[in-house]
């Protein structure tokens, strides 16, 4: 039992840290009123990026780095179409997946289908390491598992609701206006907060092809940008909340395999939608249950709106 | 139904990138993938190639069905379910196609990756014929969206894999895989000692359920007390999937995976956990060298060859043409791990089978426990390639 749910609990982790991951920068973008649509793409790009480095510098921490660069350049022309230029953040954002997912299948051509030569292999942390049930899962697989849990999130939250500078982010996602009429560089925080948030998008797919899978092949995201980009409003915006929605994806997917491999009395079908189920009934039955969750849950006032200083 | 599917800038791009492609990719504007948002889109920018085409092959007279073609005028073209780049079922099929090219340099071969299984399918198809193609080959089932283009250009031939419609000019393919899968079973049967196989599956589609059970099936012919799980992915190609699919087996005791997906997620699983897999498409024992025992291979280069030389001699008829043992899919050779006595086990079945003996023979139960073929009675290959039903010991898959 307790090794069934170790093994339950290891694959929840390893799969949902590319959710999370992608999740956590799509919360930063959106928090300061960014609907940055293009992570399917992003992702895609850094994965490619990621095995295309490690072929010629065999490091992946070099890999990481580069995905996380172009992640940031791709973020960099979406912000400047959709922030300075104030386009269409929807019709920005669907460019930029087309955009990655092309040039993605370009650059990773010739790498297609080869094995990564180097991936983010499990290393053992002593002592928290031999936890049970979460040692395994969460202190014995690769390093950037626990950034990914717990510091990443971490940082963010302390970020976002600890310091001025995080309010100032929220004011800016909330209410432009006024915070530009306060003083804040509404453009430069929206233009950095969202290049930050596809770094990290990048990051996701160099974690997907150097640590879970460990390989690249056209079509390899295959829709986990647009989970990752649902689960932020699951998570209410909430860095740590996006980090556990992440995890929480990961273990409805692995426990509807393991109904399967189990052979539970549950059509194949069914505990295939499990994924999908659990993301309805995780984002209806708290609003439902619990009034206050409307207003902590809601999404910041100006998302989705570029911000004109002319107007009004 | 194959295949998560490029995009427009995908292949606009490629078009651009790659020489080597351009040249033979001048009908490309397309790919969309079923998942893809904007699949509309795509579509109205495929149909707006395709109007006057149809008319031309409608023009075409019934008189000059399947006259022979000079190499230099002839066009074929294909149409892939996934990109070529795979890595599994696209890339052997690719392989085939480099094969084609080379044995007729003058010819001229176009290919579309990523057809999906819609009405787009239709217009791509159609659009190799009014691109004037001879033979239209397609790597996937696509059922009604590819017979209604061949009934309508009666002059060309149409050539489907796993297509199960036989008409004037459609003709279909399929690889007999489930004796290769019967081989590698024995090992499998030999070699596991928790006695439970994994299997990380696709869809509960017949190609799935023969590999399957054929599989499960050689191992108990070795070791009767032999199971199998089965997980269905929903998808062909998903390797985060197919990972999570093989941990949840391996977490469940099963100790040598198999499974029919388009790339070798699963061997990597088996390598780090220190159990064995068989594999499908392609060897792939790079991915999982300590793991690796074999693969179901798949070579469809002397196929496409005989095939298209026909079509250029003039001598093409539409058939239903299952490839054999040895022809066209096989058993890769066994991996490093393997020993030599199991290997030599598994290939006296090997042998037997090429010198004409079938291995599907009664009484072979269901996984309710019913008879479902009687003693005495052998499951050819037609009946296997619509198998729809588990065998004994089968959990999974329905």
């Amino acid at each position: 039992m307790i090794a069934l749910l170790t093994g339950l609990l290891s694959t929840a982790v390893l799969a949902g840290g590319v959710l999370s991951l992608a999740a956590i920068g799509e919360v930063l973008a959106e928090r300061v009123g960014v609907t940055d649509l293009g992570v399917e793409g992003l992702m895609s790009l850094g994965a490619a990026t990621a095995i295309v480095t490690v072929m010629a510098v065999p490091d992946p921490w070099a890999g990481l780095l580069a995905a996380l660069a172009v992640g940031a350049l791709g973020g960099a022309v979406f912000a400047f179409a959709a922030v300075v230029m104030r386009a269409n953040q929807v019709l920005c954002g669907l460019a930029i997946t087309f955009l990655g997912l092309g040039l993605s299948a370009t650059i990773g051509h010739s790498v297609a289908g080869m094995p990564a030569p180097v991936t983010f292999a499990p290393v053992r942390i002593p002592v928290l390491g031999s936890l049970p049930v979460i040692g395994p899962a969460f202190f014995a697989q690769n390093l950037l598992v626990v950034p990914v849990y717990l510091l990443l999130p971490a940082f963010f939250h302390w970020l976002l609701f600890h310091t001025r500078h995080g309010l100032n982010m929220r004011a800016v996602g909330e209410n432009p206006a006024a915070a530009d009429a306060a003083g804040i560089p509404v453009v430069a925080m929206r233009f950095c907060y969202v290049v930050v948030g596809a770094a990290l998008a990048g990051a996701a797919g160099a974690y997907l092809s150097l640590a879970v899978i460990p390989s690249w092949s056209e079509g390899m995201v295959s829709g986990r940008g647009w989970i990752a980009v649902a689960l932020v409003i699951f998570a209410g915006y909430r860095p740590f909340n996006a980090a556990a929605a992440g995890l929480l994806f990961g273990l409805i997917t692995a426990i509807g395999f393991l109904g399967q491999a189990r052979g539970w009395p549950i059509a194949a079908p069914v505990l295939n939608m499990l994924p999908y189920l659990g993301t309805l009934a995780f984002i209806i039955l708290p609003v439902v249950l619990w009034k206050r969750m409307r207003r902590v849950m809601a999404a910041p006032a100006a998302l989705g709106v570029p911000y004109y200083r002319s107007v009004r | 139904m194959k295949g998560p599917g490029g995009t427009f800038m995908t292949e606009y791009l490629k078009c651009g990138g790659y020489d080597a492609f351009r040249r033979d990719r001048l009908l490309r504007p397309r790919g969309l993938g079923r998942r893809d948002l904007v699949s509309g889109l795509g579509a109205g920018v495929a149909g707006s190639f395709l109007v006057p085409g149809g008319m031309r092959a409608a023009d075409r007279s019934a008189s000059d069905s399947f006259a022979p073609v000079a190499e230099e005028n002839a066009l074929i073209a294909f149409g892939h379910t996934g990109p070529i780049t795979d890595g599994g079922w696209t890339t052997a099929h690719d392989l085939g196609v480099q094969a084609v090219r080379k044995a007729f340099p003058k010819l001229r071969l176009v290919y579309v990756e990523s057809v999906p299984y819609s009405a787009d399918a239709t217009r791509i198809f159609r659009q190799f014929v009014a691109e004037g193609a001879q033979m239209v080959i397609a790597t996937s089932n696509y059922g009604d969206f590819i017979k209604d283009v061949a009934d309508r250009a009666p002059g060309v031939a149409f050539l489907e894999c796993d297509g199960h419609t036989v008409t004037d000019n459609l003709g279909w393919f399929y690889i007999t895989h489930w004796y290769a899968s019967y081989i590698i079973g024995i090992a499998a049967g030999l070699m596991t000692k928790t006695g439970k196989l994994g299997y990380v599956g696709t869809f509960p589609v017949p190609s799935v359920y023969a590999s399957a059970n054929a599989t499960l099936l050689g191992a108990q012919s070795v070791n009767p007390a032999c199971t199998m799980n089965a997980i269905a992915i929903n998808s062909w190609f998903d390797p985060q999937a197919a990972t999570q699919a093989a941990s949840a087996l391996v977490d469940s005791g099963c100790d040598f995976l198999c499974g029919i997906t388009d790339e070798p997620a699963y061997l990597r699983v088996a390598e780090s956990r220190g159990i064995k897999a068989a594999m499908w498409n392609l060897g792939m024992r790079q991915f999982g060298p300590k793991a690796y025992v074999s693969s179901v291979v798949l070579d469809f280069s002397r196929f496409y060859v005989e095939q298209v030389k026909a079509r250029l001699n003039g001598t093409w008829h539409a058939a239903p043409r299952f490839l054999t043992l040895a022809n066209g899919v096989d058993r890769d050779s066994w991996g490093e791990t393997v020993p030599p006595e199991i290997a030599t086990r598994a290939d006296e079945m090997r042998s037997r089978i090429l010198a004409g003996y079938n291995p599907f023979r009664g009484p072979i139960r269901d996984n309710s426990g019913a008879v479902r073929v009687p003693a005495g009675v052998v499951m050819d290959d037609d009946t296997i390639y619509q198998w729809d039903w588990g065998v004994q010991g089968m959990t999974g898959l329905g």
